[in-house]
C-alpha cells in the first residue's frame, strides 16, 4: 500500500482475520446483495445495508443524528472504535458506508483492500453465525458538510468552472442509455451529464482482485490524464452516489486530495431537477469529438 | 396440480412470519435449488436479448411457452443469491402453468412476502422489473405466431 496518501484507511485480508475479534474493532459489512451476508460473512462481522439502515426510509436522505447514533450502539460501536468496512462489487457499498459514517465524522474508519472478493479468491473461511454484540457508547455530531455536495452547491461549482467528475459508465456520461424500463424510481427524465463534468469510470480504480490501483496509476489516471489538482474543491457524482463514493475514497485518502464531495443526489436528481444545465456527448462541455 | 396463485400464496405463507435474517435463509434455499441452463439454452447464453438491463448483475432469463404450459430457465451470477432466490420462487410458481395464469401475478408479491422492507426500495423495484420481464416473454411467446398447437 505504498505511495498513498494515507495508507493506515486501507487494511489487508490478513489484517482482518487476526482482528474480527479485536473489542476495538468492529468489522462491517456492507452488500449490493444483502443474502450475501447470510450466506456468509467474515466471522465477528456485522452488516450494515445501504439502503435499510443509513438511508432514511420516508424522506430521501440519510438517517438523521439520531438515527446514526442508535445504529452505531446497536452494532457496538462506539465513537473510539476501528470500524472496518468490506462488501461485493469492488467495495462500492464498503466506501458509501465509509462515507456516511465520515459524514458523521467518525474517526477511525478503513476499508478492507479487495472487499468480499479477495476474502474468496484467498478461500477464506465464511461464518454464518449470528453475531453476538455488546451495544457500544455512540454520540454523533451533526453531518460534515465538507464531505457531502448538496444541488444548489453543485450549480454554483459547476457554474464557477470548477472540477466535477462523473464516474459513470461511458454511455451513461454521453447520455445514450436512460431509459430503463420499469426501474421507475432510478429513472432520470433527461440523459447527459454536468457540464465541465470529465468522465472517468470508477471501475478504472481497481483491479482485477477488488484491490485498489497503485498510488502511481491512479495518480496516472486522476491527476496526469484528467488534469485534477489535489488543491482544487472537486465533486464526484454518479446515479444515486454509491460508485462516486469509491472515486471520493479514491481521491481524498488514497491521492490526498484536499476538498472531494460525494453529490449523493447524483444524476438521479440532477437528472429530473428543473432548468439545471445538461450536455450529452463524450466531452465534457458537450461540443463535438 | 396448484394454480400459479395457489403457489405464490403458499410462498407468500412460508416467508410472512419469518423475521428479515429468516426470510434471507429461505431466499437462500431457493437460490440453491435454481437449475442449471440446460445444454440447449447455455449455448445461446450470450445473446443479448436474454439479458434483464435493469439488474446490475448479469441475469439472463428464458422465458418459454412449452406443451405443457410456462416454464422459465435463468441463470443468474453467484454475487446475485437474492435474485437467484426470487427467479427459483418464479420457476416454481409458473412450471407447468397457463400463460393467461402467470399474467395475473400481481406486482407486490415482494411486499406481500415480506421482503421489500428487507430489502429496500431500490433492491424490490429491480426485482419486480424480473416478474414484468417474465410476464412480458411469456406473452410475446404465446402470441399467435409463437404458439404451440393445442
Amino acid at each position: 500500500m505504498a505511495g498513498y496518501a494515507n495508507p493506515d484507511v486501507l487494511v489487508t485480508t490478513e489484517w482482518v482475520a487476526e482482528h474480527a475479534h479485536d473489542p476495538n474493532v468492529r468489522i462491517v459489512e456492507s452488500n449490493e446483495d444483502r443474502a450475501l451476508y447470510t450466506q456468509g460473512h467474515v466471522a465477528g462481522a456485522v452488516e450494515i445495508d445501504w439502503q435499510v439502515d443509513l438511508q432514511d426510509q420516508v424522506r430521501r436522505d440519510y438517517v438523521d443524528r439520531a438515527g446514526f447514533e442508535k445504529l452505531c450502539r446497536d452494532n457496538g460501536i462506539s465513537n473510539d472504535t476501528t470500524v472496518v468496512f468490506y462488501g461485493d462489487k469492488n467495495n462500492w457499498w464498503a466506501c458509501y458506508a465509509f462515507w456516511v459514517f465520515k459524514l458523521y465524522g467518525h474517526p477511525d474508519c478503513r476499508i478492507m483492500n479487495g472487499g468480499r472478493k479477495k476474502w474468496q479468491l484467498e478461500e477464506r473461511a465464511w461464518s454464518t453465525d449470528r453475531v453476538d454484540v455488546k451495544p457500544g457508547h455512540y454520540t454523533a455530531p451533526e453531518q460534515d458538510g465538507s464531505v457531502r455536495a448538496l444541488r444548489d452547491e453543485v450549480l454554483k461549482h459547476q457554474k464557477g468552472g470548477r472540477p466535477l467528475v462523473d464516474v459513470r459508465s461511458p454511455e451513461e456520461y454521453c447520455g445514450d442509455r436512460l431509459h430503463m424500463p420499469d426501474y421507475p424510481n432510478e429513472g432520470a427524465l433527461r440523459g447527459g451529464h454536468i457540464p465541465g463534468a470529465v468522465n472517468i469510470p470508477w471501475p478504472l480504480s481497481v483491479n482485477e482482485d477488488g484491490t485498489f490501483k497503485s498510488a502511481k496509476d491512479l495518480e496516472k489516471l486522476y491527476v496526469k490524464g484528467a488534469g485534477l489538482k489535489r488543491r482544487s474543491p472537486t465533486i464526484a457524482y454518479c446515479r444515486i452516489g454509491e460508485r462516486s463514493s469509491l472515486t471520493w475514497f479514491v481521491l481524498t485518502f488514497l491521492l490526498g486530495f484536499a476538498k472531494v464531495k460525494n453529490y449523493d443526489g447524483s444524476w438521479m436528481e440532477w437528472g429530473n431537477c428543473v432548468g439545471v444545465p445538461v450536455v450529452k456527448g463524450t466531452t465534457p462541455d458537450g461540443s463535438p469529438a | 396440480m396448484s394454480t400459479v396463485p395457489q403457489r405464490i400464496d403458499a410462498v407468500v405463507e412460508d416467508f410472512v412470519d419469518l423475521e428479515g435474517r429468516e426470510k434471507l435463509e429461505l431466499l437462500l434455499e431457493y437460490a440453491a435449488r435454481l437449475p442449471a441452463l440446460p445444454s440447449h439454452i447455455a449455448s445461446q447464453r450470450a445473446s443479448a436479448d436474454h439479458r434483464v438491463h435493469e439488474c446490475q448483475t448479469p441475469v439472463y432469463l428464458w422465458p418459454e411457452v412449452t406443451g405443457s404450459g410456462a416454464k422459465l430457465h435463468a441463470e443468474v451470477a453467484a454475487e446475485a443469491p437474492t435474485v437467484m432466490g426470487f427467479v427459483a420462487i418464479l420457476a416454481e410458481a409458473i412450471e407447468g402453468r397457463p400463460v393467461d395464469e402467470v399474467l395475473t401475478l400481481r406486482d407486490d408479491l415482494l411486499e406481500r412476502m415480506g421482503l421489500a422492507q428487507v430489502l429496500g426500495i431500490l433492491r424490490t423495484r429491480g426485482l419486480r422489473a424480473i416478474l414484468g420481464h417474465v410476464k412480458r416473454g411469456l406473452l410475446a411467446a404465446s402470441t399467435p405466431a409463437g404458439k404451440e398447437s393445442p
